[in-house]
């Protein structure tokens, strides 16, 4: 039985036939043209004819463009890669880089703040070594409380470690205040800004007594006033104040500060100076408490000695008035005679004497603060109050009255 | 028929261009991989092995007119490594087929993802055998540094193939083919 193929089917079988010979002779060609050029190639190796180049010379006319192109299209992408390779190195360093450089800043900060502290420790240090004397001890600032009227912080030294109230706190040679409300392992210090801070001082150039209050409570500045100053010297501005070494347990010569204002102002009929304190009061990090105590046996022989008291009055040349009150003879000090010679020219200032003031000298147990040499500059490079020399006052001043008992 | 015969020639040039500017790019440890032989071995898989050979001796013919390095090794080895490897890897013909299947052989062939590779390797292969071969000829005496080069250059070429096939299978239009059978 013969089988009947469809017409389209067979019209479909007869094309695939032709399209596959039509492929076979497509390929035949293409394997016959690549065979006779690379026959030429070999012929041409073999002869050196170099008429047989012509076919290979024309192939790479044609390639060489194409092959350009397309080099240059893979310089171009791998130029692109490089340059993403490169960015991300970049980034990758400059990370790195950056944080490197926080490191080296945060070492900056941290070297900084090693070498402030270590000035602060050889100021400290210099401090506590000249004087010693003083019984000094150094204390670190535990609590601030520094309101608009009050200025007092707490240090982290008490009775245990021999501190008692109203000694003398200072800082980098200046005076803070002094020490109140002391308990066993703690301090409270009242700073010499603030309104309720009372301390002895004196003028170091014409040795002018007074007394120093704070005016943060009065104005809210962080200033002083110097009251009780005698009317007929005017300090210049820029003269340093001291403590007197009157009152309290206060060593003498610690600076408190620096005039200011050559006027004087008034307070409730009191008149007084302004003087900048020498002290940062924003940077207390580490005080130095003076442990210094006049010494004992002063104190006890006024002491013990005054159930037995008794008065002997000295001979003199002058009469003396006494005074008869109840049972009790008291004697006046005696009157300083006027002198029949000329005072001093009102332009001439006579320079203070160690009478003038009381001296504590080491003999008798006082101490006198001296200020480190890495602290000093200027007009406080000597201790104060001795060795300075006097300055010229803009005001006629009266010589000072000598009040020194004579000795017969 | 035209657009494959025509995708034939583009993926001839390409192989070509390829094997002339972007191989240094793709080196690694100083070995690059042979694409030319790369590609040629995709097509033996993909298409069969008239067309590797049209392929093989034009891109051989056109690396030896354009980039002689010696003569005639261009021209000759790699049609001859090809055509070696194509008849390893190759589809077979359904006359073979028939023919293993009537002496009662196993007539099965292996997966075309996992020949492509094998026959990239071997042509490769063959390829480095015979630059070895001419070395040695020259009167350099081989090491071990020559025989890692190579097999360098075969590991790395046959995994060219393993990733390249994907695209370049897909592109000649395989997949299509597949899914519609």
């Amino acid at each position: 039985m013969k089988l009947r193929v469809p017409k389209k089917e067979r019209r479909k079988s007869g094309d695939s036939r032709g399209k596959h010979i039509l492929r076979n002779v497509l390929i035949v060609l293409s394997v016959l043209i690549v065979m006779a050029l690379a026959g030429t190639h070999l012929l041409k190796l073999i002869t050196g004819n170099e008429m047989l180049a012509i076919p290979e010379n024309g192939v790479a006319a044609v390639v060489t463009p194409l092959q350009s192109g397309f080099a240059s299209v893979v310089n171009w992408i791998s130029d692109y890669f490089y340059t993403l390779k490169l960015r991300s190195r970049l980034e990758l360093e400059y990370n790195n880089l950056r944080q490197e450089n926080e490191q080296l800043t945060y070492q900056a900060m941290l070297a900084g703040e090693l070498q402030h502290k270590l000035s602060v420790y050889e100021n400290l240090f210099d401090e506590v070594s000249d004087n010693e004397q003083l019984n000094p001890l150094v204390a670190t600032v535990i609590g601030r409380e520094s309101g608009n009227y009050f200025s007092v912080f707490t240090i982290n030294k008490g009775t245990r470690d021999g501190i008692k109230d109203y000694m003398a706190v200072t800082m980098s040679g200046a005076l803070v205040g002094y020490t109140y409300n002391t308990k066993t392992t703690s301090a409270s210090v009242r700073t010499i800004i603030d309104s309720e801070a009372s301390i002895a001082g004196l003028i170091s150039t014409s040795r002018d007594q007074g007394t120093v209050r704070g005016t943060l409570g009065i104005d809210g500045q962080p200033m002083c006033r110097m009251y009780y100053l005698p009317e007929e010297n005017l300090p210049r501005p820029g003269d340093q104040v001291v403590t007197s070494g009157v009152g309290m347990s206060f060593p003498k010569g610690i600076p408190i500060g620096t005039v200011r204002e050559s006027t004087r102002g008034m307070e409730s009929n009191k008149q007084y100076i302004v003087v900048e304190p020498s002290a940062d009061f924003q940077h207390i990090e580490y005080v130095i408490v003076l442990r210094y105590q006049p010494e004992a046996e002063a104190v006890e022989d006024r002491s013990s000695s005054s159930d037995s008291l008794t008065l002997v009055p000295l001979e003199s040349i002058q009469p003396v008035p006494t005074v008869l009150i109840g049972s009790d003879t008291y004697q006046l000090a005696p009157t300083p005679t006027p002198s029949p010679e000329p005072t001093l020219a009102p332009d001439e200032t006579p320079a203070p004497t160690g009478a003038a003031t009381p001296r504590p000298t080491s003999g008798s147990g006082s101490y006198e603060y001296q200020v480190p040499s890495s602290l000093q500059n200027g007009a406080t490079n000597n201790s104060y109050g001795f060795t300075l020399a006097p300055t010229a006052t803009p005001t006629p001043t009266a010589p000072p009255l000598d009040l020194s008992v004579e000795e017969d | 028929m035209f657009a494959k015969a025509l995708k034939v020639a583009v993926l001839t040039l390409l192989a070509y261009l390829l094997q002339a500017t972007a191989v240094e790019y793709l080196s690694i440890a100083d070995v690059a991989p042979n694409l030319a032989l790369v590609i040629i071995a995709i097509a033996t898989v993909a298409l069969g092995r008239k067309y590797t050979f049209v392929m093989a001796l034009t891109v051989g013919y056109l690396i030896e007119i354009m980039t002689p390095m010696l003569d005639y090794i261009s021209l000759i080895l790699y049609p001859v490594a090809a055509m070696l490897s194509a008849l390893v890897f190759s589809d077979k013909s359904e006359r073979k087929l028939e023919e293993e299947r009537t002496l009662g052989r196993r007539t099965g062939q292996w997966n075309p993802h996992l020949r492509t590779p094998l026959c990239a390797a071997l042509s490769v292969a063959v390829f480095e055998a015979v630059h070895l071969l001419y070395t040695y000829l020259s009167g350099v005496s081989l090491d071990a540094g020559h025989w890692q080069r190579a097999l360098t250059d075969v590991l790395y070429s046959m995994v060219l193939a393993g990733v390249l096939q994907f695209p370049v299978r897909w592109w000649l239009g395989v997949y299509k083919l597949k899914k519609a059978r």
